[in-house]
């Protein structure tokens, strides 16, 4: 597998531009669910090799003793000549995800089943959207499995396998939504191999070129 | 004579995006702006009779800018075209003076309607 492709400045406008029209989306859907005006931010996006994910990871949510909750999900190009595969994962710190469920109005205990439904749900939204609204925009068409829970309240370097992070290179787009009084951010990641990476920026360029 | 538009987003393939949605044969000189700041002195400037406006910006966001063209008494078309498609964003703008707010992804055919409802073309 050779290295981590380039990123030029246009194709990561470009990215932005249409993972910010999609998050957008997703802020509709989550503003009707918990009834608040979300303020939205510009994503930020970053390419970063295998070995650096969990280094990554660990500087994103704020140190290698916070812990997370993480939801995957299979994605992969149906119908194109080239192949794109990938996994988009879902971190959420837990202190984020406890505000998330005080805003859901779950006044009864947070057992087990209910922190996980309300995470898939939340998933379920953040992910759909910007998979779709990805694939609208770049004209092709993208299936997706349901998402999973990898698990609650994991450090770091317990999200990702040894067979994760031997393929994959990461596409991380940071996503922050606030909250009126509250702050609930997430990362999003897409886990690609650099084949697929490269197809996905090979549809980005057509996407520039039409422009 | 030529309309002077002005096309403010921080994103280059936004801009370009409502560069090439605009009406072919619609007579109009474009400005560009990357923030609310280089927008609002665009405006100052009279190269933004009808303005094309992004929400999320560094700098001066839309919001900032509209407020701030209220309180210099500046006028404009100013059309929103925002991906944060939240009805209260959506009443915030036109609260703030904005014509109408279009949804992201932008096309040739949503903006012709809405230049066309407000008699621009």
């Amino acid at each position: 597998m050779s290295g981590i492709p380039e990123i030029t400045e246009d194709q990561r406008d470009c990215i932005q531009e249409i993972v910010n029209v999609a998050m957008g989306q997703a802020g509709e859907s989550l503003a009707c669910l918990l009834e608040v005006f979300v303020q939205l931010s510009v994503p930020r996006i970053r390419l970063v090799a295998s070995q650096e994910i969990t280094t990554e990871l660990q500087q994103l949510v704020g140190g290698e003793d916070i812990r997370v909750s993480a939801v995957r999900q299979a994605f992969y190009r149906s119908g194109g000549e080239l192949d794109i595969q990938g996994e988009a994962l879902l971190i959420f710190s837990d202190t984020s995800f406890h505000d998330l469920a005080d805003l859901m109005s779950y006044e009864e205990e947070l057992t087990a089943t209910v922190e996980q439904e309300l995470l898939l749900d939340v998933s379920n939204i953040l992910n759909g959207a910007c998979l779709t609204g990805i694939a609208e925009q770049l004209d092709f068409e993208l299936g997706y499995s349901p998402p999973s829970l990898i698990g609650s309240s994991l450090t770091t370097d317990k999200i990702l396998s040894e067979e994760q992070l031997s393929w994959a290179q990461a596409l991380m787009i940071e996503i922050n939504y606030r909250l009126e009084n509250r702050s609930f951010n997430c990362n999003l990641m897409f886990l690609m191999t650099g084949d697929s990476i490269r197809t996905l920026f090979k549809a980005i360029d057509d996407f520039l070129d039409e422009l | 004579m030529a309309i002077p538009i002005l096309i403010c987003d921080d994103s280059l393939v936004s801009r370009k995006m409502v560069q090439k949605s605009l009406p072919k044969d619609w007579d109009v000189s474009i400005s560009l702006a990357k923030n609310g700041l280089e927008g609002l002195e665009k405006i100052r400037d009279g190269l933004g009779e009808v303005v094309f406006l992004d929400l999320t910006m560094p700098e001066m966001d839309g919001f900032q800018l509209l407020e701030a063209m209220k309180e210099e008494g500046l006028k404009a078309f100013v059309f929103v075209i925002s991906a944060d498609i939240q009805p209260e964003a959506r009443s915030r703008v036109l609260d703030l003076g904005a014509m109408d707010f279009i949804k992201k992804p932008i096309n040739s055919d949503k903006l012709s309607t809405t230049l066309k409802n407000f008699g621009l073309l």
